[in-house]
Formats: structure tokens, C-alpha cells, sequence
């Protein structure tokens, strides 16, 4: 191997390779274990709700949730679906939400989030503050009520499931970190081209915020897709409620009687399988998000090569 | 590619300006809101004053058609509309007024109940119960107060009808906010056991404590599977659930705030408050609860069980479940209805103890405060109360479909009955109300002993007022969930230590005070009498 | 002069002013407008005078908490959770982001990435449920264990020492998904040139990491940390109520100020004492960012968060 035909610059590049290769292996075997280990940790837990979500009420009370389910059986699932119109127009509703919330909010985010990233702009500490504060402070539930039901009146609508959270302090504090990490010669030089600061933004800093856009869009999307209390608050109309809360309302009415039954001495009967339903729950609210998510993740598992896009 | 990304800029742009144009437009009402909120306010006034005048005039114009809002607590049944069109077209004819339901859902109700009031939405009717907030909601102003006046002219027959101890118990600081309901209900819990278990080991009848102890430690030793006695304590709880059959009902003690452990004797006619904790009787039980759950009477982590006993019973996983009687009579009919060999049987540990009647802010409905048709909820609340036709229709739904009819004051289910009740129209309840023919014959046999046992002590008509105390009683609730339910399920080792500790933490949170308090309302109110 | 700034500015600026004209708008409208409610934790609030009207009733609202006894020792256990998990969920994100970016096998990376999002969907209900399956004394599957290699089963819901360490376990499974996915896209955000440069440089795969990586990740995780502390008052709800119950046994080392304020109300429900318990969190949590951020500024001025 060590042939002394090999010149000194040659014999560093050999070596430097078979350094880097000991080194990959290490960082493997620690990647490939740790990783694994960690991604069981979250697997098996989610699959004790799903297979308990196909176990009989009383093989769950019996045995506790198991990884197989002793009691076969649909129960819980049969009773989700039991008004399949009203769960489908629950996913619509949830659907259509989610979507439009998320282009609007992403464009929202991003774009406030970039004009705190210009270092040239002399109020920027100033506008971060004034978001930032909204964070600590909050009036409670009831002023907020007030103004969307008396003077909004925007109860029992679509706009109220979106408008609420359409920005946060979080997504947009997190997306101007990940924005400045470009380099502001971007911006100057093309400034120095005469574009404008909005050109700017939707020109050069979108496309090169791709894996940053991708996941507040992902988190905004989720916030969506997760939410029930803005439902909870000003939602009556049984035809615009989103799925998160219909579950919910179905679950809770069944512990809520039983909580009524308890105080006021009626009768009601009531004995359903709030066990296994509350797994069937889970995995039906998940199921969309599992599908969707491998097209979402090819934006951020590979990188992107800023001097790509700026040559 | 360059022309769809001008275009989509194009788009984001309008969408930009458009909704900042919205959100403008909104913050524009705002700065009124300050302006808006007075004006409302007096208006309000204007409206009382309005009824009041019309009070006093004689006939009662019915000429406008409204629509009243009415707001219920429970999941809306499927058949809610159809039921509703029955009614209203009754209602328009009687007296020219629809109503509309709101439901408030068992989930969330709790949640949004006093947000309606605080937020003062635009609603007519409520129903409201001493569980439901109703003394916070009348002393912060949200109900209508209900005078005499307005009583006699609008609602004759509920006036007339209702007992006056009913309407007694409906004051809060002397003034009426509700209709209450006009149906007597015995709330005392009791125990279904398995009486084929009992039978096997020969066991003597459960009446007393000591049979009781006998039956769940003769279960809990020889039973392999079978816990003795669960319950979902996890959803919160202050006391042992077991405490009112035998603590309460037992020495026929009443407490005046369910966290605060501060009660009276019924029969006491001097109403003198004494604290719980300091009384032999709990520490006997103390101990009595500490045997049973050292013989694994109950499950060690029970403090944290959430999942409902009953279905657990009904499989044979465990073997009693306490409840109220009409409760306890279903779950034995259900579980008869499934396997016609089960031996259940509700007993009592009190059989000799007084019992009395659920205090009648129990169910009722009340009035909004800031309702624009006072006059017409009312005489709607009357008949909903009070006429044979809308009574039966709003609590049992459409006869034939959701009831079978069976003579004047009998019902039994009919086929749609799935489709229709389960929400809180027991405001209603009224001595109209007609008896269910499938509640199994023993309860109904004990539930008119029990009946006959029931007791009025002086004190039924008090309601006692937290206002100068609500700081108190938060930290005794506090104090109460974390000593004392954990000492009671037995959970804590050493017993006279967590006694002792449970006694220094009351008393630090206040609870000399709010005796205090309790006694010289108590005081006033026998004074007044 | 500072006037004739100030027009300048605006004529300057005026497209990144408009820029943010949305967002100001939108925090105004949900969040400024309805912070007038604050006051209600200075009132004893009553329908007929409305929230401005009602008379005002000076620190009353706040004495259920302060006089309670167990105001410091709820302060304190929240302070120290909310230390742990700042530290803890943002540790275990970073490695796991870096070790995902570093590894090989794309599909690998997806399908780690996919199992870790997981625990996220769980609601904490399901996951408070999960953990009575799992610690519960008598079929618990932690003591099922126990029992089977002859061991003594421990009983988990009656000690309150375990719980620190389950509530920290527990809000890392939770949150790495979420985090890990923040910290992959900061790190997918690092220009490429840079790890070829070290590369030419004869570095190896820890040394990039520690000069490239570590280093460009800073400014999200100082972003991260400061929004964390300025809440570092606030527990989180969901997470303590449904692992622990209402288990008084677990109170001493478990209670946190929003558990201690639900319960405390749940039978009084009186807005305005909520409101006071809120302010409080929210007075303490502003202090505390001030001084955090202050720090940060006084080290680098483009880090901070105002």
C-alpha cells in the first residue's frame, strides 16, 4: 500500500479520505442507533393507540392498551362514522380552513418576518417589540369574546377559524432567524438594480427561504389542522365545524353527562366505549396528516445551495 | 413561469390590500366599542323599566311576533328541529312567539356558559341550576329578577303552582332569577352491589357500615379479577365518593359548599356549623377507609382512574357503583335487558337516616338580563312548564315516535326515542311530569320510600352568599383536593400524620373564617324567619 | 430636525412599513384591543356596569394566590420546569437534526423524521391516558415488568420524587418532532460553499459540525430561548393536568401555577381572580425577558429580540 512511488501530495489526499472515512463511520453508527432508538421511543406509543383503537372497551379496561389487540374489534370506528355526512363535512371544513389559512398566514409571516431582518431599517427593534409584547400580555378570554361576537359579529364563520391565527409571534420570530442567515449582499445588489423592498422579497428571499417557508408553513398548517378551541368558542353551526372539535364534542359529551348526572339527580343512559373512541379519535384526526407529510418533507430534508440560486 | 409568478404576485397583492382594507374596517368599529357599550347599557335599563310599566297595565299585547333565543345545556338531538317545529307552531298560536335552541354542548358548556353572560350575548332564556352557576351569574347580574308582578301577570300558573318553599330556595340576596322546576327529586346516593356475590359467601345484608366493609373485604380476598369498589376518582374530587352515604347521609349532615367541610345537622333547629374534620365520626372513618384500602378493597392508583365504573360493573370487573337511585334502577334494567341472569341489587347504608328533597335550584331556567322580550320568555317558560301539550312535547318529544302515551300521566319509550332528550330540559320538570313505565318496579318501590322519608329542616330555604369569602374557599378547595382526598382513598401511610397536616393546611387557608362567615349568615337568616 | 427624521423615514421606509402594516394591523385588532381586559384583575366585576364600569377593588383579586402558602413553592416548580425543558428541548432537537442532516440514506431520514412527529398528534389526554397504562401499580406495563424478572413493582402515582424526570422525559418526546424539523430547516438554510470550504480544509465531520453548524444555529436557538424565557412563569396546562390529575400525593413537586389556579377556581370561576392570576405570570415573565434580552444585546446587538 505504502508505496514509495506515491508523492506527498497524493500520500495527504489518501489519508485525508481514509480520516474522513473513520470519522463517517462513527458519526453513522452514533446517527443510525440514536436515531432509532429515539424514533421507537415515538413509534411505540402511537402504535399502543392504534391498535387499542381496534380493541374491544372491555379488553381495554381488563388489560390496559396493547401493542395487539386481544379483542378485535371496529366499535369505536363504527361509532365515529355513524353520521358519515357530518364527518366529512367536518374534513372539509378542517381542509378548507388549514389551506387557506396557511397561504395567507405563510405570506403574512414571512413578509413581516423579513422587513425585522433589515438591518438598515432604523424601527425594526421598535415593531419586534410591539409583537413580542402581545406574548406576555393577554386581556383573557372575555374582552376577546366580546369583540368577536358583539362587535365583529363574526360568530358561527369560517373567517373566525382563520383570522385568529393567522400570525404568531413564535412562527414569526423563528422565520426572521432563519432568514438571516442569507446574506444581506443579496438584498443590496439588487437594490443597487433598483428593485424595490417588496421585489425584494417576493423575488430573491422567498425562493432562497424555501426550507424555512416549508416548515413554518408546516407548523402554521398543523396549528390549523390541530385546532378546536376557537370552534369551541364561536362555533354553533353544526355545518361549519372542523374535525378536532367535533371529536372533541363527541368525547366530552359523553364525560360531560355523566359529570350532569352526578349534580342534578337526571337520568340519562349513557355507556359508550370513551376508551378505544378516544384512540379511533386519534388516528382518524392523524390519518390526513400522515398521508400529506412525505410530500411536505422533500423541502426540508435536502438542503439548499444559496450560490445556486444567486448565480 | 414568469407570467404565473407576476400573476400570483398580482393575486397577493389584491389579497394584501383587501384584507387590510377588512381588518381597518373592523378596528374602525372598535374605537367605538367604548361608545356602543354605554349606549347599550342604558338601553338595558330603558327595557326593564319598559316590562316594569307593562307590568302594571292589565291586558298583555301579544300583537308582535319575536323569536326567542333559548339556550340549553346538552348535545343537540337528532330530531331537535322536528321537535321544535311542533312546539313552535303551538307557541305561535298561544301566544305569537317562536323559540330557537342554542345548544351548549356537555363538553364545553362550563366553558361558554359564563362567557355568554360576561360577553352579553343576545339571548332570551337560559337554563341555570345551582351546578350551573346560577347564585354566581344572579349576583353578578345576569338574570332578569323575577318579581312578583311579573310573575303573577306573565307566568300565572308557574306562580301559582310552585310551591313556595321552591321559590324561597330560587332567592339569592332575597331577590327571584329563576323558575324553578316544580317536580320533587331525591338525590340521595346509594349502592348497586352484586347480589349473587353476596349470596355465595353468605354474606349478611349491606345496610351498615360494617356490612358494607364486610362485603367489599370478603370480594377483594376471594375474588381473583374482581376489584371490590372503583370509581373515576381522577375527574376531581375533593371527598371519597363514597363520603355521602357514609358520612353525610349517614349522620344526616349537610354541608353548605361541596369543597368547604363545614356542616350543619339537619334537624339542628339552632343551625349550628361545625368542621368535618374535627368530628369523631371522620376520624372513625378515617380509619375505616384506610382498613378497606389496606386490604386492597380498591385499586392503589384509584386517585388517578378516569374510566367510567359502570360499563366495568355491567362486564363483571367490579363489583358496586354508587349513584343516585333513578340512576342505579336504568343501569339494572340495562344490564337485565343484556343478560337476563345478573342478580343486582341497590341497597342503602343509611335505612333509617331522614332524607330530603334536592333543593329546587336544581333545574330551572331563568331570564337574561338584558333579553329584549321579557314578557313573552316568560309566558313561553309558563307553558313550557305548565301546558299538557308543550310540556310532553319538549321533555318527551313527539307521541308515538319518541313516546308511547300511556294514559294520562304515563309513558313508556318509543322507537325514535334515541333521537330526541338527553339535554337540559329538566327546568320543565313540573307535577305534569309523567311517569316512566320501564323504570324496573323495586326502585320505584324504594324511590317512593325514600320519598316518604323526606325531611324539610329549617335551613332548606338558605343559600349561603361567598362573596366576602371567595378567596377562602379557593384555597380550602385547593387544600381539600390535595390532603384530604388522598388521606380518605387511604393513599397515605401514615394516617394521623396525614390527618394532622390536612387540619394545619385548612386552617391556614382560611377555613375559621369562612365558618365564621357561614354562622352569621345562618344567624341573620333564622333571625329573619 | 427629528420631526423632518421622522418624515423621512416615512417616505423611505414606506414599503416596508406598508409590509408590516398587516401585521400590525392583526396584532392590534386579536391582541392590543382585548388587553384592555387586564384590568378586570383590579376589579370586582359585575354585567350591569360592564368591564370598564364595574368598581375598581385594588389587589383583592390576587389574595387567593399570594395568601395561599403554596404561592412560592408553585412559582418556584414552575420556574425550575420550564428551566429544564428550555435546556432538555432544545438539546435534543439540535443533535437530532444535525445527526438526521448527517446520515446518508434519505429514506432513512424520512421515515425518522415521520415517526418522530408522531408523539406531537398525541393530544395530552391520550398521552396522560398512555401513562396510566404504562405506570399504573397493578397492570401498569412498567410493573408488569418489574414483576417478571422477580423484581419489586414501585409505585409510581404515590412518590413524588419520580415525576421531575417523567415530566421532562415526556416534554422532549413530545416536542422533538417539532423542534428537530425547526432546527433540520435552520441548518438545511447554511450555504453549502461552507462545508465544501471546510472540507477543502481537511476538517473532519466533528470539527464541521462544531465550527460550521453549531455556530449558524445559534442565532434560532437564542431566538428559541428568549421567547421560552419570557413565558418561563407560564406552565404548560395540558402536559401537567393530565399526567398528573388531580393526584394531591404528586402536588409537592408537580404543581405549577396554572394547575394550582385551575383548581383553586374551578368552583369559584370568577374572572377577575383569573385574570389577577395571569397578570402576575405575565408581570414576572416581562421582567425577566427585559433583563434576558438586555444580556443578550449587551452581547451582540443583532441577536437580541428588540
Amino acid at each position: 500500500m505504502n508505496s514509495p512511488l506515491i508523492t506527498t501530495k497524493q500520500h495527504q489526499k489518501l489519508l485525508s479520505k481514509r480520516v474522513k472515512r473513520r470519522d463517517r463511520l462513527l458519526l453513522n453508527v452514533i446517527g443510525y442507533t440514536s436515531l432509532s432508538l429515539i424514533a421507537m421511543f415515538c413509534l411505540v406509543p402511537f402504535l399502543l393507540v392504534l391498535s387499542s383503537s381496534f380493541t374491544s372497551e372491555n379488553s381495554i379496561i381488563d388489560k390496559g392498551f396493547q401493542l395487539i389487540p386481544s379483542d378485535f374489534s371496529t366499535e369505536a370506528y363504527g361509532l365515529l362514522f355513524k353520521y358519515p355526512n357530518q364527518m366529512l363535512r367536518a374534513y372539509a371544513v378542517t381542509i378548507s380552513v388549514t389551506v387557506i389559512g396557511t397561504a395567507v398566514g405563510l405570506f403574512l409571516t414571512s413578509m413581516t418576518a423579513y422587513v425585522l431582518t433589515r438591518k438598515d431599517f432604523i424601527w425594526r427593534s421598535g415593531f419586534a417589540f410591539f409583537f413580542f409584547f402581545t406574548t406576555l400580555f393577554s386581556g383573557g378570554l372575555v374582552p376577546w369574546y366580546l369583540l368577536v361576537v358583539n362587535y365583529l359579529h363574526l360568530k358561527d364563520t369560517l373567517i373566525i377559524l382563520i383570522l385568529p391565527m393567522l400570525l404568531n409571534v413564535f412562527n414569526i420570530l423563528v422565520m426572521k432567524s432563519f432568514m438571516s442567515s442569507i446574506p444581506d449582499a443579496i438584498a443590496e445588489s439588487a437594490k443597487i438594480d433598483g428593485a424595490g423592498d417588496f421585489l425584494i422579497y417576493i423575488k430573491l428571499i422567498v425562493p432562497l427561504s424555501k426550507p424555512a417557508m416549508a416548515t413554518i408553513g408546516l407548523f402554521i398548517a398543523l396549528g390549523y389542522w390541530n385546532d378546536w378551541y376557537n370552534a369551541l368558542l364561536f362555533i354553533s353551526n353544526e355545518n361549519l365545524m372542523p374535525l378536532q372539535y367535533y371529536l372533541y364534542k363527541m368525547l366530552g359529551n359523553m364525560e360531560g353527562i355523566r359529570k350532569a348526572m352526578l349534580l342534578s339527580g337526571v337520568v340519562t343512559n349513557v355507556s359508550l366505549p370513551t376508551e378505544s373512541l378516544k384512540n379511533a379519535m386519534t388516528v382518524v384526526a392523524i390519518g390526513p396528516i400522515l398521508l400529506a407529510y412525505p410530500f411536505i418533507q422533500r423541502f426540508f430534508v435536502q438542503g439548499l445551495t444559496i450560490g445556486s440560486v444567486k448565480g | 413561469m414568469k407570467v404565473s409568478k407576476k400573476k400570483s404576485f398580482l393575486l397577493l397583492l389584491t389579497l394584501l390590500l383587501t384584507l387590510s382594507m377588512a381588518i381597518s374596517a373592523c378596528s374602525g368599529n372598535n374605537s367605538k366599542s367604548n361608545q356602543s357599550e354605554s349606549t347599550g347599557k342604558t338601553n338595558n335599563s330603558a327595557a326593564t323599566a319598559e316590562t316594569n310599566v307593562a307590568g302594571t297595565e292589565t291586558d298583555i299585547d301579544t300583537s308582535k311576533e319575536v323569536r326567542l333565543k333559548m339556550v340549553m345545556l346538552g348535545a343537540k338531538p337528532a330530531d331537535s328541529q322536528k321537535v321544535y317545529d311542533e312546539i313552535n307552531k303551538k307557541l305561535k298560536e298561544k301566544i305569537n312567539a317562536t323559540v330557537e335552541v342554542e345548544y351548549l354542548d356537555w363538553a364545553d358548556w362550563s366553558q361558554k356558559y359564563p362567557i355568554k353572560f360576561a360577553a352579553n350575548e343576545d339571548f332570551d332564556l337560559i337554563y341555570t341550576s345551582n351546578w350551573a352557576f346560577y347564585n354566581d351569574q344572579a349576583t353578578k347580574g345576569g338574570f332578569l329578577e323575577l318579581t312578583e308582578d311579573l310573575l303573577k301577570k306573565y307566568a300565572p300558573v308557574a306562580k301559582a303552582n310552585i310551591p313556595e318553599v321552591n321559590w324561597d330556595q330560587a332567592k339569592v340576596n332575597g331577590k327571584i332569577y329563576m323558575i324553578p322546576n316544580n317536580h320533587m327529586e331525591v338525590v340521595d346516593k346509594l349502592s348497586l352491589i352484586r347480589e349473587d356475590l353476596r349470596q355465595k359467601y353468605n354474606l349478611p345484608e349491606v345496610n351498615s357500615l360494617e356490612s358494607f366493609a364486610t362485603y367489599l373485604k370478603t370480594i377483594a380476598k376471594n375474588e381473583k379479577g374482581v376489584t371490590a369498589y372503583s370509581d373515576a376518582a381522577g375527574n376531581g374530587v375533593v371527598w371519597h365518593d363514597l363520603d355521602l352515604q357514609t358520612l353525610f347521609q349517614l349522620n344526616n349532615w349537610r354541608l353548605l359548599n361541596y369543597a368547604v367541610p363545614i356542616a350543619f345537622k339537619a334537624d339542628d333547629p339552632t343551625g349550628k356549623l361545625f368542621n368535618v374534620i374535627e368530628t369523631p365520626e371522620y376520624k372513625d372513618l378515617l380509619n375505616y377507609y384506610k382498613d378497606l384500602a389496606d386490604n386492597g378493597v380498591w385499586p392503589k392508583n384509584i386517585i388517578n382512574n378516569k374510566a367510567d365504573i359502570w360499563p366495568q360493573v355491567k362486564s363483571g370487573k367490579v363489583s358496586m357503583i354508587t349513584q343516585n337511585l333513578l340512576t342505579l334502577a336504568s343501569n339494572m334494567a340495562e344490564a337485565k335487558r343484556e343478560n337476563a341472569n345478573v342478580n343486582l341489587k341497590i341497597v342503602t347504608l343509611s335505612p333509617n337516616a331522614k332524607t330530603s328533597a334536592a333543593i329546587a335550584t336544581q333545574n330551572g331556567m331563568g331570564i337574561h338580563a338584558t333579553s329584549k322580550n321579557p314578557e313573552r320568555a316568560l309566558m313561553a317558560l309558563d307553558l313550557f312548564q305548565n301546558n299538557k301539550e308543550i310540556h310532553d312535547l319538549v321533555l318527551l318529544g313527539i307521541a308515538g315516535e319518541h313516546y308511547k302515551p300511556e294514559g294520562d300521566d304515563k309513558y313508556s319509550a318509543g322507537p325514535m326515542a334515541a333521537n330526541y332528550g338527553g339535554y337540559s330540559t329538566w327546568g320543565f320538570n313540573s307535577n305534569i311530569n309523567r311517569e316512566n313505565l320501564d323504570t324496573p318496579k323495586e326502585a320505584l318501590d324504594m324511590l317512593n320510600e325514600l320519598k316518604s322519608r323526606v325531611y324539610h329542616y329549617p335551613l332548606e330555604k338558605f343559600v349561603f352568599d361567598d362573596t366576602n369569602v371567595k378567596n377562602e374557599i379557593s384555597n380550602i378547595n385547593n387544600v381539600m383536593i390535595r390532603y384530604n382526598a388522598p388521606l380518605e382513598y387511604g393513599a397515605i401511610e401514615n394516617t394521623n400524620e396525614g390527618y394532622a397536616q390536612l387540619a394545619k393546611q385548612l386552617k391556614t387557608a382560611g377555613l375559621e373564617k369562612v365558618q365564621q362567615e357561614m354562622q352569621s349568615q345562618i344567624d341573620a337568616f333564622l333571625a329573619a324567619q | 430636525m427629528n420631526r423632518n427624521n421622522f418624515w423621512r423615514n416615512l417616505v423611505r421606509y414606506h414599503t416596508l412599513l406598508l409590509m408590516l402594516l398587516p401585521g400590525v394591523l392583526f396584532f392590534i385588532l386579536v391582541a392590543y384591543i382585548p388587553m384592555a381586559g387586564i384590568v378586570l384583575a383590579f376589579k370586582k366585576y359585575n354585567y350591569n356596569d360592564g368591564i370598564f364600569g364595574s368598581p375598581w377593588n385594588g389587589f383583592d383579586n390576587f389574595k387567593f394566590f399570594l395568601q395561599s402558602g403554596d404561592a412560592w413553592d408553585v412559582t418556584r416548580n414552575t420556574v425550575l420546569y420550564n428551566i429544564a425543558f428550555i435546556i432538555v428541548n432544545n438539546l435534543l432537537p439540535i443533535i437530532m437534526a444535525i445527526l438526521l442532516f448527517e446520515v446518508a440514506k434519505k429514506w432513512f431520514r424520512k421515515v425518522i423524521q415521520t415517526m418522530m412527529f408522531l408523539p406531537y398528534f398525541l393530544s395530552w389526554v391520550v398521552v396522560g391516558a398512555i401513562a396510566y397504562n404504562l405506570f399504573n401499580y397493578d397492570f401498569g406495563l412498567v410493573n408488569g415488568l418489574l414483576r417478571g424478572v422477580g423484581m419489586e413493582p414501585i409505585d409510581i402515582y404515590n412518590t413524588p420524587a419520580y415525576w421531575p424526570t417523567i415530566l421532562v422525559i415526556v416534554s422532549a418526546w413530545k416536542a422533538v418532532g417539532y423542534g428537530s424539523i425547526m432546527y433540520l430547516a435552520a441548518i438545511t438554510g447554511i450555504d453549502t460553499e461552507m462545508y465544501e470550504a471546510a472540507e477543502i480544509d481537511g476538517a473532519n465531520v466533528f470539527q464541521r459540525i462544531w465550527k460550521i453548524t453549531i455556530p449558524n444555529l445559534l442565532p434560532t436557538v437564542i431566538i428559541l430561548v428568549l421567547l421560552a424565557v419570557g413565558n418561563v412563569f407560564r406552565g404548560d396546562f395540558g402536559l401537567f393536568y393530565n399526567m398528573v390529575g388531580n393526584n394531591g400525593l404528586l402536588f409537592e413537586s408537580t404543581n405549577v401555577i396554572d394547575t394550582f389556579v385551575f383548581r383553586a377556581l374551578t368552583l369559584t370561576s370568577d374572572i377577575g381572580m383569573s385574570s389577577a392570576a395571569g397578570f402576575y405570570q405575565s408581570i414576572l415573565g416581562f421582567v425577566t425577558i427585559l433583563a434576558a434580552n438586555y444580556a443578550v444585546r449587551k452581547y451582540d446587538k443583532d441577536r437580541a429580540l428588540f
